[in-house]
């Protein structure tokens, strides 16, 4: 008589899912960095907002050494003649006069090479605000050297790092697998640059120097 | 038994559970709440449930005696009105809606008059004449000899008939 007359209360559906989620198996438990990822995520995300925010307002680092500029300039310009340079020995004579003529550099004698060293290259060039000319040497071993005439500006060659190579006390420098010897001449500042780096090489490369710096008379037309 | 297939049977008995948690709490969300622990207690507990033995009955004891523990003693402090209904507690005998006036006031009697039961009273009335089980199982669940049971579940429903007598006679005047 009651159970007839007894209206039944059923669970509602939210009790039935709540009651589930309860019963389910534990869910594994989140490692430790899932847990900060989220945090570290914003904390990065905030910190690089604020870097954007503030880096206008950063002081610039002066360039401590202009030698340094220009010659990592001519580094990068000698790894462009690596990887993309022309061999055109044949058009050299042709391109020599227009290379002078837009770089105001002129040349009164030039190193075209010999049986060891082959001048293969010559264009105007434009490093670090300076104009100037690019002439551009492979050797009998695939070797490339890179010659650059730059105005030299208020460019000082140290002292240190000099050395003694024939009559001349150029500037040595070894650098990002490169070696560079530079060199005032004329009011113009001489480097070149080459993947000859060890000893051995070191001197092949001193030997082309004297070779292009005794027959090579730069000049600045402007 | 697997956790998983105590679950899948625990589950099969929560329409009933939350039937007499209705009944004992008279509040829909406590009733809610109620049948929530009563399930986390049985997964909790669920290694002493022995298999073979009366699964319903167990999740019942369960049930009252976390009753007793977190409901009864707000349920004494309630405050009672003088027809032994709750004050301020928004009827949770709703679903009936379809049902005709007159049914629909014999079931309010009834809960009302089911109301005013002691729990002791109560109780083993709803599992024996609405949930049908056992007066064995019944006695289990209310830790106490079978006669005991038989016996309150008779002073239950005398009660009830007097109760139910004074709301016909009420109605009629």
């Amino acid at each position: 008589m009651l159970r007839e007359r007894l209206p039944r209360h059923p669970a509602p559906a939210s009790l039935r899912a709540a009651v589930v989620q309860a019963l389910l198996p534990d869910t594994p438990r989140r490692s430790w960095w899932t847990l900060w990822l989220a945090p570290a995520v914003s904390s990065l995300a905030t910190a690089m907002i604020a870097m954007l925010w503030i880096a206008p307002s950063l002081t610039t680092a002066p360039a401590s050494d202009p030698l340094q500029l220009v010659s990592r300039a001519v580094m990068s310009e000698h790894a462009r003649n690596i990887l993309w340079g022309e061999s055109r020995s044949d058009v050299v004579p042709a391109a020599l006069p227009r290379a002078m003529e837009e770089s105001g550099v002129a040349l009164n004698w030039v190193f075209t090479g010999d049986e060891d060293i082959q001048l293969i290259n010559a264009k105007p060039t434009y490093l670090e605000g300076r104009r100037g000319i690019q002439l551009a040497y492979e050797d009998a071993r695939g070797h490339t050297v890179t010659y650059v005439i730059l105005p030299a500006g208020k460019v000082v060659l140290p002292e240190r790092g000099r050395v003694q190579v024939d009559r001349w006390r150029p500037l040595l420098r070894k650098e990002n697998g490169f070696s560079l010897i530079a060199w005032r001449q004329q009011g113009l500042l001489c480097m070149m640059v080459s993947d000859l780096v060890s000893d051995n090489d070191l001197d092949t490369f001193k030997q082309y120097f004297v070779k292009v710096r005794s027959s090579t008379e730069p000049y600045a037309v402007y | 038994m697997a956790d998983d297939e105590f679950r899948q049977q625990a589950l099969q008995h929560l329409d009933a559970l939350h039937n007499l948690a209705v009944y004992l709490t008279r509040n829909g969300s406590e009733a809610e709440d109620l049948v929530q622990e009563t399930y986390v207690r049985a997964m909790r507990f669920s290694h002493r449930f022995q298999p073979g033995t009366h699964l319903r009955a167990w999740l019942f004891q369960i049930l009252r005696n976390t009753f007793l523990t977190f409901y009864r003693l707000r349920e004494r402090e309630a405050a009672l009105s003088e027809d032994g209904v709750p004050e301020g507690e928004s009827p949770m005998f709703h679903d009936a809606p379809t049902q005709d006036s007159g049914v629909a006031g014999v079931h309010m009697d009834l809960e009302r008059a089911l109301a005013r039961l002691p729990e002791e009273f109560k109780t083993p009335l709803l599992l024996a004449e609405v949930e049908g089980l056992a007066l064995e199982d019944v006695a289990r669940i209310m830790d106490c000899p079978v006669g005991t049971v038989k016996s309150r579940i008779f002073r239950a429903k005398e009660r009830l008939r007097t109760y139910l007598k004074d709301y016909d006679t009420g109605s009629k005047a």
